[in-house]
């Protein structure tokens, strides 16, 4: 999809990895005085990143999101969008480890980095504990959630082998859950770490 | 009524869903994850003002933008949006579609509402849609507004529709609802008491994590529509019927989506709005709301205001309930505008005029028992009220009032007495509750709140088809959606039950109308006790086939197939509940927390142990989300919405969530597939009451105004 032929008309102008915040919100057209903008081709970068231990290299509009990116351009979908707008954390996904929204990243921000998602989280089938956790505990109710309750939660178990339900409920405050499953995902992520830190 | 059920061997055990891995690995594909040849994108231009007449739309340059193929408006695209525009919120009707007055379209001249649809693009990259609507010009005569069902009734307030603001009946008769049971006026003659209280209550989004979409996709005359949808069969019919299409000709698929509470019954203006450009296009069209979009297009649950008035004995007799309630539907009328309650009480002189009323704050829907939290708040408040101004216990004065089964009107079981008795051991109330309200000394006050409800458990139509091969695998064909309960699990599980045989054995194929029989839909708690009853009948016919010819062999497979309408023989089928809660007011900051509470629940057999104590954790907090938090808020002098998303309307996160203490009282009634009753909607309804009820017990305070938010209890507390 998109317009390929105008791929780096713009990418000399600046640092490629950091356009302004209102280079962004014009080239979306989100300005009343985006009319001018909206004409003209829209500017891209050529990046490299890691995807779940997979190189690519991608030549992405400055405007995409990290989210649009994996959703549209990868095929990875797991991650959700639930506002778009850093609200709901649905589609939160590792960027070097630590936990990011990918809505409110964008795409030639990811240059260089080492991005997990959801589809990250098993290996050769098998899945993470958190994982195996989240369907012994019933955690996903409506499962729009998930992806982003996963991944908060993987990069806490990262670094509290054996948190406890107050220190589950911090780290995850953010991702909400509004068929209001807070109870089993904490019992989850709790009952994830226990094995975790039993195992090692 | 409390006799222990019979063990089963599939039903009642802990299962995990069946749909489990595709939910934590990110292969579960949800309508927006779909992607078809040559799809283009679409988005919707709202209005952004509370009323207004569209003088003129120049869509000349958003058109000739490269990479868009449609923009369509109220004037190149006149399509009915029935399950919207229907009086009397009977949705279902074709043949009130064909009389209403006031009909809504997909897009409306003049606009009623901050967030009505003026124009939608559709484009070859989500970007360039968007471009494309801030290239739309709009020329608007802005008019003027009202937001307050009360002052949009006045003789002089703005009319949003020619014949006034008074939502018409189906007869397109402009008078209120009137229930009138028993003699109102004795009733209050024999009072030794009469009370009366105003109560408001908020505005609340259903809030769901996945935005409504629809990607729609034509083939020659045949409609396939992929979007979220509580009900495909009901969906399909009423795009069938707004389309001008038969039901042939529509297809709908929903595999996974992201929750709804009400919010995706029906078909959805998003599922006319991209077949509509799929059709000008002849190109598939995914239409994506935003956050935005969604909380504007439709909000479920309709502000309301209720005036109580009730007249007791002294000994706590409750003679009569009387019941001025107003609802605030918003410009259209997507559902009647209940308020319930008072027929929680035995009390035979009960009067209710609810008058439901169009204002220019946005639609109201369906959320979650979409009559009952509010309307429970109110009378369960009063009911209080009542029973500790006559020095009663609030639990002796409910066990005193409530409905029971009579001679005339018998249940299929009743148990409200052991909920009660059980809520009140577990949860301690004689300890937990202040005899005085706001006794505590000190800024930080403690107390207890209580709360009942029953709600309808009756059986009804729906269908199912199970077929066996050789291989001795069965296949359940039922057109249920998966909305979060677990339906798909639910279904295979009373299958395998009824069939004897291991879940592992059953593969359940839902969410296509191609595929699936007719469903009933996942509203109005319906799907595990109706379609599930199909089920077993299905299974039963099935059995029997075998039973006279033996196993499948070779290519050889038997189908059976069921759509029975099964009754409760003239008996009121009911879930019961009682909800005990105590809370902790910070009187200096106005804040309230949540300490303890325990949900007591009567829901029949319970099929799948650990998804239905979920289904009541969940709704107890959407319910206390309400109580403290949640309402769309509307600056009165510009009639914008202002708590349009998440954070401002403070939905609740992990950190302010208590430990729900769920209990279910199993109970075997002889009705419905094995004995289940409903339960989605059920813990939701007490759940408001019961925390205004606790915060009046810390505080002494009556609240009178939902949400129970920090202002409005530090101005209480003077």
């Amino acid at each position: 999809m998109g317009d390929t032929s105008a791929a780096s008309s713009a990418r000399q102008e600046g640092h490629p990895t950091a356009p302004s915040h209102r280079a962004v919100l014009e080239g979306i057209g989100l300005t009343p005085d985006a009319t001018a903008s909206a004409m003209t081709a829209p500017s891209r970068t050529a990046i490299s990143l890691t995807v779940n231990g997979v190189n690519h290299r991608v030549d992405v509009e400055d405007r995409w999101t990290l989210v649009q990116l994996l959703r549209d351009h990868l095929e990875l979908t797991g991650t959700k969008i639930g506002c778009d707008r850093s609200e709901c954390e649905a589609c939160t996904v590792l960027m070097d480890g630590k936990p990011v929204y990918a809505c409110c990243q964008l795409a030639v921000w990811a240059d260089g980095a080492d991005v997990q998602t959801v589809e990250g989280l098993a290996h050769d089938g098998r899945l993470s504990p958190l994982q195996q956790a989240f369907i012994d505990h019933n955690a996903p109710q409506c499962g729009f959630c998930t992806p982003g309750q996963l991944m908060t939660a993987t990069a806490l178990l990262n670094t509290v082998p054996r948190p406890d339900a107050a220190q589950v409920k911090h780290a995850l405050v953010g991702v909400l859950c509004r068929c209001s499953n807070y109870n089993a995902i904490v019992e989850a992520v709790v009952a994830a770490g226990a094995q975790q830190g039993g195992a090692a | 009524m409390s006799e222990a059920v019979q063990p089963l061997t599939t039903i009642g055990h802990v299962t995990p869903r069946v749909d489990a891995m595709a939910r934590v690995t990110g292969q579960a594909k949800y309508t927006n994850d779909l992607k078809l040849p040559g799809m283009l994108y679409a988005r919707v231009l709202r209005s952004p003002h509370p009323h207004a007449r569209i003088r003129h739309i120049d869509t000349r340059e958003a058109s000739r933008l490269p990479g868009v193929r449609a923009v369509i408006t109220h004037e190149n695209a006149q399509v009915v949006w029935g399950a919207g525009a229907v009086a009397g919120g009977r949705q279902y009707s074709d043949a009130i579609k064909a009389t209403t007055l006031q009909r809504r379209y997909i897009f409306n001249n003049p606009v009623r509402c901050v967030g009505d649809a003026v124009a939608a693009v559709a484009a070859t990259d989500r970007h360039i849609a968007e471009q494309a609507l801030a290239l739309i010009k709009v020329e608007y005569e802005v008019l003027p507004f009202v937001l307050e069902p009360e002052a949009a009734l006045a003789a002089d307030a703005p009319r949003i529709w020619p014949e006034g603001n008074l939502c018409p009946d189906v007869h397109n008769n402009f008078a209120p609802m009137v229930s009138d049971l028993g003699d109102i006026a004795a009733g209050f003659a024999a009072a030794d008491q009469v009370f009366e209280q105003r109560y408001d209550t908020g505005f609340v989004h259903n809030a769901q994590l996945e935005p409504r979409c629809a990607l729609a996709h034509w083939q020659g005359e045949t409609l396939t529509l992929y979007t979220p949808s509580q009900g495909i069969a009901n969906c399909r019919h009423d795009m069938a019927r707004d389309l001008g299409l038969d039901d042939q000709h529509v297809r709908v698929v929903c595999h996974y989506m992201g929750g709804g509470f009400g919010n995706k019954n029906q078909n959805q203006d998003a599922d006319l709005i991209a077949a509509t450009l799929a059709r000008h296009t002849n190109a598939p069209v995914m239409l994506e709301y935003t956050r935005r979009d969604d909380w504007l297009g439709m909000h479920g649950r309709w502000p309301t205001v209720q005036q109580y008035k009730v007249g007791v004995t002294n000994d706590g007799t409750v003679t009569a309930i009387q019941l001025i309630g107003y609802s605030g539907m918003g410009p259209y009328r997507k559902n009647a505008g209940g308020i319930g309650g008072l027929e929680l009480y035995a009390c035979p002189n009960r009067y209710r005029s609810l008058s439901s009323v169009y204002t220019n704050r946005t639609t109201s829907g369906n959320f979650r028992a979409p009559s009952e939290p509010h309307g429970v708040y109110g009378i369960e408040s009063i009911m209080d009220d009542i029973a500790y101004t006559l020095g009663m216990d609030p639990v002796e004065f409910t066990v005193k009032n409530m409905l029971r089964p009579t001679a005339e009107q018998p249940f299929t079981n009743y148990s409200l007495d052991a909920c009660i008795q059980m809520g009140v051991e577990q949860f301690d109330w004689q300890a937990r509750r202040k005899v005085i309200p706001g006794s505590d000394a000190g800024p930080i006050k403690r107390g207890a709140g209580f709360s009942f409800m029953m709600f309808r458990a009756a059986l009804g139509r729906s269908s199912a088809i199970v077929h066996v091969d050789a291989r001795q695998r069965y296949t359940l064909f039922v057109g249920v959606t998966d909305v979060g309960p677990g339906a798909k699990t639910t279904m295979g599980m009373i299958a395998a039950e009824a069939l004897g045989v291991p879940l592992s054995q059953v593969d359940v194929v839902s969410g296509d109308t191609d595929r699936c029989p007719y469903s009933v839909g996942e509203s109005g708690s319906r799907t595990t006790i109706m379609t599930g009853m199909a089920v077993v009948e299905a299974v039963k016919d099935l059995k029997q086939q075998i039973a006279a010819r033996g196993m499948p062999t070779g290519n050889d497979v038997f189908v059976a197939s069921a759509t029975p309408s099964p009754t409760t023989d003239g008996k009121m089928r009911q879930c019961f509940g009682a909800h005990f809660v105590e809370v902790e007011v910070d009187t200096r900051l106005g804040t309230t927390r949540i300490t303890t509470y325990v949900a007591i629940h009567e829901s029949g057999r319970i099929i799948n142990p650990q998804t239905a104590r979920d289904q009541i954790r969940g709704a107890v907090l959407q319910g206390i989300g309400q109580a403290l938090h949640e309402d769309l808020l509307y600056d009165p002098a510009s009639g914008q919405p202002l708590t349009t998303g998440y954070y401002r309307a403070r939905h609740m996160t992990h950190l302010d969530v208590p430990t729900i203490d769920v209990r279910f009282l199993e109970v075997d009634d002889g009705y419905g597939p094995f004995g289940a009753k409903t339960i989605g909607e059920s813990g939701i309804i007490l759940a408001p009451a019961a925390v205004a009820n606790a915060i009046f017990n810390a505080t002494g305070k009556r609240m009178t105004s939902l949400p129970i938010t920090r202002d409005k209890i530090l101005g209480a507390m003077g």
